[in-house]
C-alpha cells in the first residue's frame, strides 16, 4: 500500500480517544490480578485463623504499609513503562522511601538491647516466605503483562521489571493476610526477596511477552 | 524544545477529539520526519515498511500519549522501538541512542532533497573531467587509486585536481553568501 493511502485511511476511520483511557486499562488489570492473587490465597495458602485479632497488631500494618508503598510505586512504573518517551526516573527514586523506612524499623527492633536476632530475622517460615509471596504473585503479573501489551512499553525489560515489581509487591501484599509474622526485620528480607525473584521473572519475560 | 512541538502538539490533542483533518495533517508531517530517519538506517525497502508500521502503531497506541508531555518525545519512542524491532528481526545488534528526539525531527525528506540538489547544482559548476573525480571521490566514497584508476590519471594528479576543485567551490560559496548577506542589509 501506498504511504499517502494508508494516512487517508486512518485518518477516515478515526475515533475520538476517552481521557484516562490508560487509567482505566491499569484500574481493570489491577482488580483482576489481585482477585485471583486472592484466590490463589484463599484456595492453595489459606488465611491465617487470627485474621481479626490481626489487624490490631502493629506488626501487621507495617507489613500491609510496606507492600502496599512498593505496589502503588511498582504500578506508577508501569503505568510510565506504557507510554513512549516518558520518563521513568522519578517511581524508580520513591522506591526508596519505603526501603528506608523498613530498612530503618528492621534496625531499630534489632539494635533492642533483648532482641532476638535471630529469631527476628528467620521467623518461623523464612524458607517458604518468598516462593509462597511469589504464587501469590503469579495471577497478578500476568494480569499486568496483559494490561502493559495493550500500552506501548519501548523499553521491554525494564517494563517486565516494573510489572514484577507492582505484582510481586502486590502478591506479598495479599500474602500478609496468610503470614504469621510480625518482625520487621524478616518483612525486610524474605518479603523483599519475594517481591525481587518477581521483578526478576518480569524482566525475563518482558523482552519477548511485551513485544508488539 | 523541538521546533515542530507545539503544531504537532495541537493537532495530535485536536486527533484525539476526533478531529480528522488535523490527524491527516500530523501524519503527513510526521510521515516526512520518518522516512528520512529510516532512510538513514535501513536498505531504502525496509524504509517504507517501518515509515509505514510506525503510523499503523502511532495509530494503534495513540492512547498511551500523554498530554502533559512532549508529543515529540512520544512519536521519537515509537520510531526508535520499531527501528530496534526491525534490527532485531535482521539479528543486527545495535545501540539506538534514548534521548533524541532530535535524531528524527531535525531532518525531513525535503531538506535532503534540498541539499542533494544545492551539491549537484554546485558540481555543475565544474568543467566535466574534474566534476567526474570529485563525484568519485567525495560522494561516492571511491579511494584515490580507484578514482585514478578509473579516470587514467596518476594518483597524484588525482589529489591535486580534486584538492583544487574543493577550494574552488568553497571560494564560489562564500562569495555567494556574502553577496547575499550584502542583499540582506541593502532591504
Amino acid at each position: 500500500m501506498r504511504t499517502d493511502d494508508l494516512i487517508a485511511q486512518l485518518s477516515a476511520g478515526l475515533e475520538p480517544v476517552k481521557g484516562g483511557a490508560v487509567a482505566r486499562l491499569l484500574a481493570g488489570a489491577v482488580l483482576l490480578g489481585i482477585a485471583g492473587s486472592a484466590l490463589v490465597l484463599l484456595v492453595l495458602i489459606g488465611p491465617r485463623h487470627d485474621l481479626s485479632g490481626a489487624m490490631t497488631h502493629p506488626g501487621m500494618w507495617t507489613k500491609l504499609a510496606y507492600t502496599f508503598a512498593i505496589a502503588a510505586f511498582g504500578l506508577w512504573l508501569v503505568e510510565r513503562a506504557g507510554r513512549p518517551g516518558a520518563d521513568m526516573t522519578r517511581p524508580v527514586m520513591a522506591l526508596a522511601l519505603p526501603l528506608l523506612a523498613i530498612a530503618l524499623l528492621a534496625g531499630l527492633q534489632m539494635s533492642a538491647p533483648d532482641a532476638d536476632r535471630t529469631g527476628l530475622i528467620m521467623g518461623h517460615s523464612s524458607r517458604v516466605c518468598a516462593a509462597l509471596v511469589t504464587l501469590t504473585a503469579l495471577p497478578t503479573l500476568a494480569a499486568t503483562f496483559w494490561a502493559l501489551r495493550r500500552l506501548a512499553p519501548t523499553r521491554l525489560t525494564l517494563a517486565g521489571a516494573g510489572a514484577g515489581l507492582f505484582a510481586g509487591a502486590a502478591g506479598a501484599f495479599v500474602y500478609c493476610f496468610h503470614c504469621t509474622e510480625e518482625a520487621a526485620p524478616f518483612i525486610a528480607i524474605w518479603y523483599t526477596l519475594g517481591i525481587v525473584v518477581v521483578t526478576g521473572l518480569g524482566a525475563l519475560l518482558g523482552r519477548s511477552l511485551l513485544r508488539w | 524544545m523541538i521546533a515542530q512541538e507545539a503544531q504537532y502538539r495541537d493537532w495530535m490533542l485536536a486527533a484525539l477529539a476526533g478531529d480528522a483533518s488535523a490527524y491527516r495533517m500530523l501524519l503527513a508531517g510526521l510521515t516526512r520526519h520518518l522516512r528520512s530517519y529510516y532512510a538513514r538506517r535501513l536498505d531504502s525497502g525496509a524504509a517504507e515498511d517501518a515509515v509505514q508500521e510506525t503510523l499503523i502503531a502511532i495509530h494503534a497506541r495513540r492512547a498511551t500519549y500523554d498530554p502533559h508531555l512532549p508529543f515529540t518525545a512520544w512519536v521519537y519512542g515509537i520510531a526508535r522501538y520499531k527501528l530496534i524491532d526491525e534490527y532485531r528481526r535482521h539479528k543486527r545488534r545495535a545501540t539506538v541512542p534514548l534521548d533524541e528526539a532530535n535524531e528524527l525531527f531535525s531532518h525531513d525528506e525535503a531538506e535532503e532533497a534540498i541539499a542533494r540538489r544545492d551539491v549537484s547544482k554546485l558540481l555543475a559548476k565544474l568543467p566535466p573531467a574534474k566534476r567526474q573525480l570529485v563525484a568519485d571521490i567525495k560522494l561516492d566514497g571511491l579511494s584515490v587509486a580507484e578514482a585514478a584508476q578509473r579516470s587514467g590519471l596518476s594518483e597524484s594528479a588525482v589529489k591535486v585536481t580534486v584538492h583544487r576543485a574543493i577550494k574552488s567551490l568553497g571560494e564560489d560559496v562564500n562569495r555567494e553568501s556574502q553577496k547575499r548577506q550584502g542583499g540582506d542589509a541593502d532591504r
